[in-house]
């Protein structure tokens, strides 16, 4: 059964502003869906939709087959992480916790338990006594989580928990929600903008922008057959090379024509995919090749039909550490290129790349749907 | 050098603190002078108020001036002083201002928290309660209190004032409502609090600075109001602003200074003593930290 389902919902603010456009997602119990997009796309309307806490203005929202819609918050059974926080001034850390399940008449002894269980697992126990004004950011995100996890709702709503603290913090804590949500097993819709927290926590993730659901579908699925030209850009870092490049017919072949920036021509041989692309002979698409798809030659691979070896010349050469970002110039684009360290040029000089058309997906130049 | 620069520097700067300073002193005298002038006069016998000047001390201490005025001093055809009169001001003021205080602040609560359709209309026609004369309600209001039957009553007085003051006090607590993230209502609601729940334990130990400017003004509005105290007061239930007026209008006999400055010196102790006590609660930000960023 559904543990949520989010049915052609819109959101309209006033009469014009319409922030959700129609919003479908739909997620099985226990699973993990994370939300991203860029600022302003929603994603928050969209959680507090779910809450109960705005009104939609069109759609059914439907928790554990129940549709809610009309329902208040607190019957909903949510628990949710703001992203500005939202802990009560006056109160201390112990009581910002224990207040939902004071609310729910939750025995005074089982509460003090249920505070002392959360701030271990949180490691916020030297903390129960301050008031939020004396905290950290980072402590701070942590009691907010906190306040959530000591109640045991059908739904977590996580939004941008982790964006205010450092690095190794989040790291950290990364992984604690992760083994969270192992063990609770309980549905956690979470919004970030970190392509790496979506990438490792999600079941399922839903890309949006303006209002719209541009993808949604696992981690997977998104990061290797992007709907589109947005979503390809904006999952995976360094985003995706796009690369405008004419379709011709080689020997009864379909092939992608790329030239360098100093006159020489490849033919890219699309394989298999040339069916779909039948009716973009002689017309110019988007191919869509992802950093780590364009590398050294490597003589196990090389001998592959859908490699192809390009030599160009390197215009920025950027050590990562593990790897080395290279950038070429591919039909008059900025193209990168991941390689490995050993075996990076110096910028300026000439070097083959191996191009890994496995992966590649192409582009309607017009609509920048995949194709 | 560098020692003779800074003394220099230093100098100049003294100067100027010296100035400022006796500005400021100069201005403090000003402004005081009334206050002492009533204080040494209420302490003063009639004859030594005739020979001596203004600001000259008391050549005779004397606290009867004070009893007078508190006990038997003549306002209109009684002489019972204004003490009782000061007890009908505080029975007026404590519950106006504890009911108005209490009416702005769930109304800013929910003009803020809990917005409804037109709600920002009502605000704005509440706002112009703040722009109405109070001669503009008279009559009106007159009417009204009579088919309430509360005409001369100090029930009546103090809906009076609460209706007054509401438009004021909503103002002064949807304002600092407002900036209140609203996430934390959200929270609240999500935790299974309630409408009157969210207000007692999440707003309200929040909302200290606002209350206390809401009360003093308040306070000092209708202590000091004479207009609705004459108007809508009679005899035993007239504020003191009303009764300082009758003593000091009261035509029989010798005017006695004395007596008048010690009947005005109580007529305005509350309000003096609000700010004194209440003063520095002013502003005192207790949300700091709520909210990131
Ligand atoms: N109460 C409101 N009235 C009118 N417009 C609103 C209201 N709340 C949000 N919006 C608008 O809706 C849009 C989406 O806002 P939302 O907070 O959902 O974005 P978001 O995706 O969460 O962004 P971010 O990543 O910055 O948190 C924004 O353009 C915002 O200005
Ligand atoms: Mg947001």
């Amino acid at each position: 059964m559904a543990a949520l389902e989010i049915d052609n919902v819109r959101k309209v603010f006033g009469s014009k502003t319409e922030v959700l456009k129609g919003i479908n997602i739909s997620i099985e119990n226990g699973e993990f869906l994370i939300l991203v997009g860029p600022s302003g796309c929603g994603k928050s309307t969209l959680m507090n939709s779910i809450a109960g806490l705005e009104d939609i203005t069109d759609g059914r929202i439907l928790i554990g087959g129940k549709d809610v819609s009309g329902s208040s918050p607190k019957d909903r059974d949510i628990a949710m992480v703001f992203q500005s926080y939202a802990l009560y001034p006056s109160m201390n850390v112990r009581d910002n916790i224990a207040f939902g399940l004071e609310m729910r008449k939750v025995p005074k002894e089982d509460r003090l338990k249920e505070v002392d269980r959360v701030a271990k697992m949180l490691q916020i126990e030297h903390l129960l006594d301050r008031k939020p004004s004396q905290l950290s950011g980072g402590q701070r995100q942590r009691v907010a989580m906190g306040r959530a996890l000591a109640r045991k709702p059908k739904i977590y709503l996580f939004d941008e928990p982790l964006s205010n603290l450092d690095a190794k913090l989040r790291v950290e804590m990364r992984t604690e929600i992760k083994k969270l949500h192992q063990n609770l097993g309980t549905t956690i819709v979470y919004v970030t903008h970190d392509q790496i927290e979506a990438m490792t926590l999600a079941d399922r993730i839903a890309v949006m922008k303006d209002g719209i659901v541009q993808q949604f579908g696992t981690p997977q699925e998104i990061y290797d057959e992007p709907a589109n030209i947005f979503v390809a850009g904006f999952m995976g870092s360094p985003a995706m090379n796009f690369i405008p490049a004419p379709i011709q017919k080689e020997q009864d072949q379909l092939v992608a024509k790329v030239t360098t920036a100093d006159g020489r021509t490849y033919s890219l041989p699309l394989g298999q995919r040339g069916a779909a692309l039948k009716d973009y002979e002689g017309r110019q698409v988007i191919l869509g090749v992802r950093p780590e798809r364009i590398s050294e030659v490597n003589i196990t691979e090389v001998e592959r039909e859908d490699v192809v070896v390009v030599r160009a010349k390197t215009e920025i050469v950027e050590p990562t550490g593990p790897d080395t970002l290279i950038h070429i110039d591919l039909n008059g684009v900025e193209v990168g290129c991941r390689v490995a360290p050993d075996s990076a040029v110096k910028a300026g000089e000439e070097m083959d790349f191996m191009v890994d058309l496995s992966k590649a997906v192409f582009f309607d130049s017009e609509t920048e749907a995949r194709i | 050098m560098v020692n003779t620069h800074m003394a220099q520097r230093s100098w100049g700067f003294w100067i100027n603190r010296g100035i400022i300073h006796a500005l400021l002193i100069a201005a403090a005298l000003f402004y005081l002078l009334p206050l002492v002038v009533m204080l040494l006069t209420s302490f003063k016998t009639m004859g030594d108020i005739r020979a001596g000047n203004l600001i000259s001390l008391p050549a005779e201490f004397v606290i009867e001036p004070w009893i007078k005025a508190w006990s038997s001093a003549c306002t209109g055809v009684k002489c019972e002083g204004v003490g009782s009169y000061f007890f009908n001001s505080v029975q007026i003021v404590v519950p106006a201002v504890l009911i108005s205080t209490a009416v702005g602040a769930i109304n800013g609560y929910v003009l803020t928290k809990w917005r409804f359709r037109g709600s920002e209309l009502f605000f704005g026609l509440l706002l112009f309660g703040c722009f109405i004369p109070f001669q503009v309600v008279l009559l009106p209001m007159a009417q009204t209190l009579g088919w309430l039957g509360l005409a001369n009553t100090t029930a009546g007085l103090v809906l009076v004032h609460v209706a007054y003051g509401v438009a004021f006090t909503t103002l002064f607590f949807r304002n600092f409502y407002v900036n209140i993230p609203s996430e934390l209502v959200k929270a609240a609601q999500l935790d299974g609090a309630g409408f009157f729940r969210i207000f007692w334990r999440i707003l309200l130990p929040i909302s200290g600075p606002i209350i206390v400017v809401t009360i003093i003004w308040q306070t000092t509005q209708i202590w000091n109001d004479f207009l609705f105290g004459v108007v809508y007061g009679s005899g035993d239930t007239q504020p003191i602003t009303v009764a300082l007026n009758n003593l000091v209008n009261t035509s029989t006999g010798i005017k006695e200074y004395n007596v008048h400055m010690a009947a005005a010196i109580i007529a305005g102790l509350p309000t003096l003593l609000v700010y004194v006590l209440a003063g520095k609660y002013f502003v005192r930000g207790l949300t700091a930290g709520s909210v990131k960023g």
